[in-house]
């Protein structure tokens, strides 16, 4: 109907303006949309825009509920300088975040550092200088991990950024020729790789370079290694079946040798 | 439901301070359930409804106010907009074009403006609708006003 006298969003008094016009209680974590600037409660516009989601199948924009502006972005968190921006089809849509996977690796951030140290080990697989090998899963795996870390979907720039730079540390040639040429190019790698990460993951960084060195060092696919991931965890529901998985995954792990030969006859040492 | 449970009660405390502003509006919410309200809305002046009392009927829907509520009349009325025996209301803002910033109270402005400005393009009566779309105002307003007369007004004797 396009009667103006219908159309006209009801409009919030001068009184009420310190109310949600969602919730119309007071504001939780004070948020605008991005091109309208109208304020709302962080979760009543999120549900909203979730709402908006589930119903036009095309989650890119959310409409303001004052004054159907189509926006882009929610601003929150702002505390008179810095501000956070959440784009509206990371969010909703495909449920992108709830993926259970990236919950998951989320989650893997939570807990102790080194509990899978006993089955992947990361010090042998600078030593062995397994990196010389590709990893084929190594981009996927980086995307879901950035993507779970950031709550991000489009994530392209900074896999390339980070995967740039663990090829390139991968790749020197410095410390060839120095008796713990492994153990600096561990240390290299760290450093590079969670420079290279820190301004987008800021204090994850340097977690993310040990989980990123965790699968590296597993040798599995992305499944394989969450399996034995959420296993040791207690996580895993489905028990034997990732029992199977695992005991399948340790033996690919040693099946490389001919890379031990080659290297370690090339670091010239044990 | 706890969030709507919440709204409304926001929404009840709000139309007890309004009651006195808007005369031409009375929210009632059912005694003993929250998500039942039931308006006295009167005809918009100058117009066949004038001088009638309608009663609407709102079902709050657990999302509200993230999905709209469930309006219809109960009293008759004869209009293009509003199912004759059902008495659905076809509007928009209760569909497609809802959003969170209505108010029980606002979608009553709204259906009084709809009173007002009947339209015969997307009718849910289609004699009525017929009639404002062939031109013939005078038939329709006789037809609406005797049905204001029949349904919505005391009766006299």
């Amino acid at each position: 109907m396009e009667d103006e006298v219908i159309q006209e969003p009801p409009s919030v008094s001068s009184e009420e303006s310190s109310c949600c016009p969602i919730c119309l209680g007071p504001m939780v974590q004070d948020s605008y949309l991005d091109k309208c600037f109208h304020k709302f409660c962080y979760n009543c516009i999120l549900r909203w825009g979730k709402v908006l989601a589930d119903k036009h199948h095309s989650p890119s924009s959310i409409t303001c509920p004052l004054c159907k502006t189509e926006n882009f972005a929610i601003i929150y968190g702002f505390d008179g300088i810095h501000f956070q921006r959440h784009s509206i089809n990371q969010d909703f849509g495909d449920s992108f975040i709830l993926s259970k996977d990236h919950r998951f690796r989320l989650q893997c951030y939570y807990t102790e550092q080194g509990i899978l140290d006993d089955i992947f080990n990361i010090s042998q697989y600078w030593k062995a200088c397994k990196y010389c090998q590709p990893n084929r899963w190594l981009q996927s795996w980086l995307r879901r991990e950035i993507q779970a870390l950031i709550q991000e979907e489009d994530v392209d720039i900074i896999v390339h950024h980070i995967l740039g730079s663990v090829n390139a540390s991968f790749t020197s040639r410095e410390h060839k020729s120095h008796s713990n040429a492994h153990g600096k190019k561990q240390e290299e790698f760290r450093i590079s790789v969670s420079e290279a990460a820190r301004p987008f993951l800021a204090a994850r960084a340097e977690r993310f370079v040990y989980e990123l060195q965790l699968f590296l060092a597993s040798g599995l696919n992305i499944e394989a290694f969450d399996a034995v991931y959420r296993q040791r965890l207690g996580w895993s529901s489905a028990g034997a079946n990732t029992q199977a998985l695992r005991s399948e995954c340790i033996d690919r792990t040693t099946i490389i040798p001919y890379l031990y030969v080659f290297d370690e006859d090339s670091d010239g040492i044990e | 439901m706890q969030a709507s449970r919440a709204r409304l009660f926001k929404e009840y405390k709000e139309v007890q301070r309004e009651k006195a502003v808007d005369p031409d509006i009375q929210l009632v919410c059912d005694d003993s359930n929250i998500f039942k309200w039931t308006a006295l809305i009167k005809g918009p002046s100058e117009t066949p409804y004038e001088g009638g009392v309608f009663q609407l009927a709102f079902a709050v829907p657990e999302q509200y106010p993230l999905q709209p509520p469930q309006v219809r009349f109960l009293t008759k009325i004869f209009h293009p907009n509003v199912h004759f025996k059902t008495g659905e209301i076809c509007l928009d803002i209760l569909k497609n074009a809802w959003s969170p910033a209505w108010t029980l109270q606002s979608v009553c402005r709204a259906i009084i403006a709809l009173m007002a400005h009947p339209e015969p393009d997307s009718p849910l009566n289609c004699d009525s609708g017929n009639l404002l779309r062939s031109g013939d105002v005078r038939g329709f307003q006789s037809m609406a006003r005797m049905y204001t007369r029949l349904a919505a007004m005391p009766k006299k004797g």
